[in-house]
């Protein structure tokens, strides 16, 4: 009998069993613990993105993490999620072809706008946030909230100091044309003066993810481009909440 | 029982010291350098590896005498693989920040050679009960690494400890500057060099007379 058994567990049958309920077995604690933490972790990345969204928008601090109740609380109160259509209007159904967009507001009076990000990166999708001021042409500010890029060299992204870079930046050179904003390669002081407002300091051995991100800002801006006129056009004089993108 | 307490004792004094992974047997220097600029993330990376380790050697174990031995390490991995996915899991669910901060390093605890290495060589011939000690105490030789690793990193190259900022001003005011290598991972490599010779420059512990 324990012969029997000795020669059972040599065959190739055990071995084929043996792999097939392993793997069985694991699967199922796998799937079972994600789907048990999936709500918990789908909150804590709608809470994340928040959190970079107001980061984008210099409504708190970089480097002290608020609680989650102030960031729902701010965010509440200063940003309103809206959908555009291609001519930079505002529309209440979102269609095929319209814009996600979000309005910074104190109160009834527009601050500035942040234009959602999705590019292409190295290893995988960037996702992120670019605010502007009310003037249409000046960054606010920047945020990743979801990459995966090299850490420690395209993951730099992240990082406050590269972030910090934005803000201040132009998106139209002196005859008043697009020319968005572009990463540098190396340090932006290297740069003709007269392109330095357009280029943020690159990442030494991120060169490809800092080119696929220029071209994915860049490419965002155009399609953008219709929003940032309105505000271009208004400077100063009506920016009010309900009506600012309205006919 | 005694007995029993002096044979764990043994097992932990060897995994923790006489034979610690990092220093000893240079295993998982690659998370070593990436996760040690903070503490936070130095230490949260410790607890899972440490947990992944001494669940991995206690599931394997158990398994030991009906794990067929050519598929042995297909198998110790799926174990393990098993038991680093489902930690991720409940890193993203419960911290969320450092979890975003750890990236991809707690997934490559699967690669990490001390599991691996303690499941074939420990507890593939031990009792569930000796290789859960094992993994503990291997565990816990990594983290005591990295921990001062991490210590040391933070505390020259950024100023701080657990992020609270501890150098006071008026060292700054007089000059003093954090050192910004630190921050990168020829700090790590320098650091994990020079505990690596002290520990095997103590008395009692040079492996080379043995």
């Amino acid at each position: 009998m324990s012969d029997k058994k000795r020669s059972f567990k040599k065959s190739r049958i055990y071995v084929i069993l043996f792999a097939l309920v392993t793997a069985l077995v694991f699967s199922v604690l796998i799937t079972s613990a994600a789907t048990m933490l999936k709500g918990r972790q789908l909150e804590n990345m709608a809470l994340d993105k928040k959190t970079n969204l107001l980061e984008a928008a210099g409504l708190v601090p970089e480097d002290k993490k608020p609680l989650p109740e102030d960031i729902k609380q701010i965010y509440d109160a200063h940003i309103r999620e809206v959908h555009v259509d291609p001519r930079g209007r505002i529309v209440e159904t979102p269609a095929g072809n319209s814009l996600q967009l979000y309005l910074i507001h104190t109160g009834q009076k527009v601050e500035g706008y942040i234009v959602p990000i999705s590019t292409r990166g190295l290893w995988g999708k960037i996702h992120g946030y670019l605010a502007f001021e009310e003037d249409g042409e000046t960054v606010a500010g920047f945020s990743v909230y979801s990459h995966s890029e090299t850490p420690g060299l395209g993951g730099e992204i992240e990082s406050n100091w590269f972030q910090d870079n934005f803000k201040g930046k132009k998106i139209l050179n002196a005859s008043n044309q697009l020319v968005s904003v572009g990463i540098a390669k190396g340090k932006v002081e290297n740069l003709p003066e007269k392109l330095q407002d357009h280029y943020v300091d690159g990442i030494s051995g991120a060169t490809l993810t800092g080119r696929y991100l220029s071209e994915g800002l860049e490419e965002t801006l155009t399609k953008y481009e219709s929003v940032s006129v309105i505000f271009r056009q208004k400077k100063g004089s009506q920016t009010h909440l309900e009506t600012i993108l309205d006919e | 029982m005694h007995t029993d307490l002096s044979h764990y004792k043994e097992i932990l004094i060897k995994g923790v010291w006489r034979e610690n992974p990092v220093a000893y047997q240079v295993l998982g220097i690659c998370s070593a350098l990436a996760v040690t600029v903070k503490m936070s993330t130095a230490l949260v990376m410790s607890i899972a590896l440490t947990l992944v380790a001494a669940f991995s050697g206690l599931i394997i174990s158990s398994l030991r005498n009906w794990i067929p031995s050519n598929i042995r390490i297909i198998v110790e991995l799926t174990v393990i693989a098993s038991l680093v996915i489902i930690t991720d899991q409940i890193l993203k669910a419960f911290l969320y920040d450092i979890s975003k901060q750890l990236s991809i390093f707690v997934g490559l605890i699967i690669t990490n050679c001390i599991i691996l290495g303690r499941a074939e060589a420990f507890a593939m011939a031990n009792n569930p009960a000796d290789s859960f000690v094992d993994g503990i105490a291997n565990g816990l030789g990594y983290s005591m690494i990295l921990v001062a690793v991490a210590f040391l990193r933070e505390l020259l190259g950024s100023g701080q400890f657990f992020g609270f900022s501890v150098i006071p001003q008026f060292l700054y005011d007089m000059g003093f500057q954090d050192m910004g290598i630190m921050v990168l991972a020829p700090g790590a490599f320098f650091i994990i060099g020079l505990l690596v010779w002290l520990k095997n420059s103590l008395p009692g512990v040079s492996h080379e007379k043995k």
